[in-house]
């Protein structure tokens, strides 16, 4: 897949301070997460893209084409969801979602077309007629993505979009943008410092670090490795952890019955079954490996050589 | 999208021209200035002086009607450049309170709950954003100021005869020139006071007192330096200064305290206040500020 997003030694310094420091590296997902704890760099280098702010080095590419040259062109397919309130007060929702699609250059009757489709597909129809200054905080960030979503972009960046959100507007907002993503015709950049809104929608995740890059993995990848990686919880039982041994997996015992278990390509889940039955063994408990995106982020915060592993490109031997 | 569907579609369609993307900001910005009665009530109001002067004009003109008034001869040779500077003078008082009414409102509105960044995220620039909302004061200012003025002085040319206009054609360039300057002074400092205040009220209280009271703090230098040049900074003085001489007032003319300020210091004046402002514009107008440690 194509790189949607390109950094070249891109360096940001706002005032006197370098916020985003020699990034390097190709996002390729079609959702990518964008980590970091707070003051990393997520917002500056979202801004950066949009082209609020001038690189003093290095470049971004998006979609193939240079941010800086490219600025109008690439506007018009891109669209932004602010971290921050960002709406018209006095206006009503489907009128400044109508007027954004305008100023995106939808011609009038279209714009208003899709302005309504946006609010119905976010799930404000119903609302689409009163003004935005009285919406709650969940609808002001559903209409946040309306308005970014109603000119049909090609790529959506989306700066903590579950920001303030109760539980159930949270999984409403990530499942829309499960869905948005799984359409196929758009990408999507999410920030977040949660690192389970990232988990759950995305396949590629860059972690920030002080301005630099401190991973860039595949999580997808991430995900397959992990079906290889059990968790089991047995009742004790001779012989049981030697035969699967003799499999050719690797597994170790941390007592009180707990082992973990390295699946080799070769062995099926089903060949652990039989060899559990044939010592009587029982099974109490058996997990896939979930703590992925955490063990990630804890490494990469603990990291030092950040932009050495992230130069490595967006595979998991970056890591 | 669908509204039956609520699935998300890429747009394929076709766009606007680029170059038209900032009539979209001075569209709307009129729609909005125009939600509320009491500012359409006002800029009706505006066209009130067009109508009398309309009728001002014919009166002069017909001996019917003035005999039915019994004005006799004294409204004859009236309609001149005295007349239309009076004219421009009163719709530009009126019109100052239509600028500094719904001008700061329409950029304030954008700052107050930062949507700025969702214009600038769009494939607009910032001097396209501002063009688009200068466009709505300055639609606005011209139809309530050169239009109606070229509109009499066409009406004049038609009720005097052809040689009127032709000896008359520069009256016609200086109402223009003059509402232009005029128009561009006022949007300027309005949008440049709204982005640095961002507050609506204070943006309007503020442009309120760089034409009432800065004037008055001229005065003071004025009298305590044994000056003229305090008046740099009452605009109004400024400006006038400038459309008496468009209009070919003669020095005589002028009043006591414009004597002291030589014309090319009023141009001076106008163009610094124009180059602080887009100074200002330039360093507010953002979608992003970044705070300078």
């Amino acid at each position: 897949m194509s790189a949607i997003i390109e950094m070249q030694n891109l360096t940001v310094r706002l005032g006197n301070r370098i916020i985003l420091n020699q990034l390097n590296g190709a996002l390729s997902g079609r959702c990518i997460g964008l980590l970091g704890p707070n003051g990393s760099g997520k917002s500056t280098l979202i801004n950066t893209l949009l082209g609020f702010y001038e690189p003093i080095s290095g470049a971004a590419r998006i979609l193939g084409k240079e941010v800086k040259s490219n600025l109008r062109e690439l506007r018009a397919m891109i669209g932004y969801m602010p971290e921050s309130d960002a709406f018209i007060a006095d206006m009503t929702g489907v009128r400044f979602v109508r007027y954004m699609a305008e100023l995106s250059g939808l011609p009038r009757g279209e714009a208003m077309e899709r302005a309504h489709e946006a609010f119905f597909y976010v799930g404000l129809g119903e609302a689409r007629y009163r003004k935005l200054g009285t919406y709650s905080l969940g609808m002001k960030q559903l209409a946040k993505l309306a308005q970014a979503i109603a000119h049909g972009p090609k790529l959506v960046l989306l700066d903590e979009p579950t920001n303030g959100l109760d539980p159930e507007a949270r999984i409403r907002m990530l499942q829309l943008v499960r869905e948005i993503r799984d359409t196929g015709e758009v990408s999507v950049l999410i920030s977040s410092h949660l690192l389970r809104d990232i988990e759950e929608c995305c396949d590629q995740v860059l972690i920030l670090k002080e301005g630099r890059i401190a991973a860039l993995c595949n999580l997808e990848e991430e995900r397959k490795a992990n079906l290889k990686f059990l968790e089991l919880e047995v009742t004790q039982g001779n012989g049981f952890l030697e035969s699967v041994r003799g499999l050719g997996c690797e597994c170790a015992s941390f007592g009180a019955g707990r082992v973990r278990i390295i699946l080799p390509d070769n062995i099926d889940l089903r060949q652990i079954y039989r060899t559990a039955s044939e010592h009587e063994v029982q099974i109490r408990r058996m997990n896939y490996r979930r703590d992925t995106l955490e063990d990630i982020f804890l490494k990469a915060m603990a990291g030092t050589s950040q932009a050495a592993s992230a130069q490595q490109g967006s595979t998991n031997g970056s890591l | 999208m669908a509204v039956y569907k609520r699935t998300y579609k890429a747009y394929n369609g076709a766009l606007t021209p680029a170059w038209s993307r900032f009539t979209v900001l001075t569209r709307y910005g009129l729609s909005t200035l125009f939600d509320s009665r009491p500012f359409t009530a006002y800029t009706v109001l505006c066209f009130l002086p067009f109508l009398g002067a309309l009728a001002y004009i014919y009166v002069a003109h017909s001996a019917a009607a003035q005999a039915l008034l019994r004005t006799g001869n004294a409204m004859a040779g009236t309609v001149n450049n005295d007349f239309f500077l009076g004219y421009l003078g009163f719709e530009a008082g009126m019109g100052f309170i239509l600028a500094a009414w719904g001008g700061p409102g329409m950029i304030t509105k954008d700052f107050a709950n930062h949507s700025v960044q969702l214009y600038l995220s769009r494939p607009i620039s910032r001097t396209e954003y501002l063009i688009g909302k200068v466009s709505v004061l300055a639609a606005l200012l011209s139809c309530i100021t050169w239009i109606p003025a070229l509109i009499l002085f066409l009406v004049k040319a038609g009720l005097q005869g052809h040689g009127w206009l032709w000896e008359n054609l520069w009256m016609a360039g200086s109402i223009m020139l003059s509402c232009l300057i005029w128009i561009a002074m006022i949007s300027l400092i309005s949008m440049a006071v709204a982005v640095w205040v961002r507050w609506r009220i204070a943006a309007t209280a503020l442009m309120l007192g760089i034409f009432f009271l800065l004037p008055a703090v001229g005065q003071i230098l004025n009298a305590i330096l044994r000056t003229q040049w305090g008046n740099l900074i009452n605009f109004t003085h400024m400006i006038s200064l400038v459309w008496m001489r468009l209009f070919r007032e003669s020095q005589a003319e002028f009043p006591p305290a414009f004597n002291g300020v030589p014309l090319w210091a009023a141009w001076a004046s106008l163009l610094a206040t124009c180059v602080a402002c887009f100074w200002l514009l330039d360093r507010k107008l953002r979608a992003r500020e970044v705070e300078r440690s």
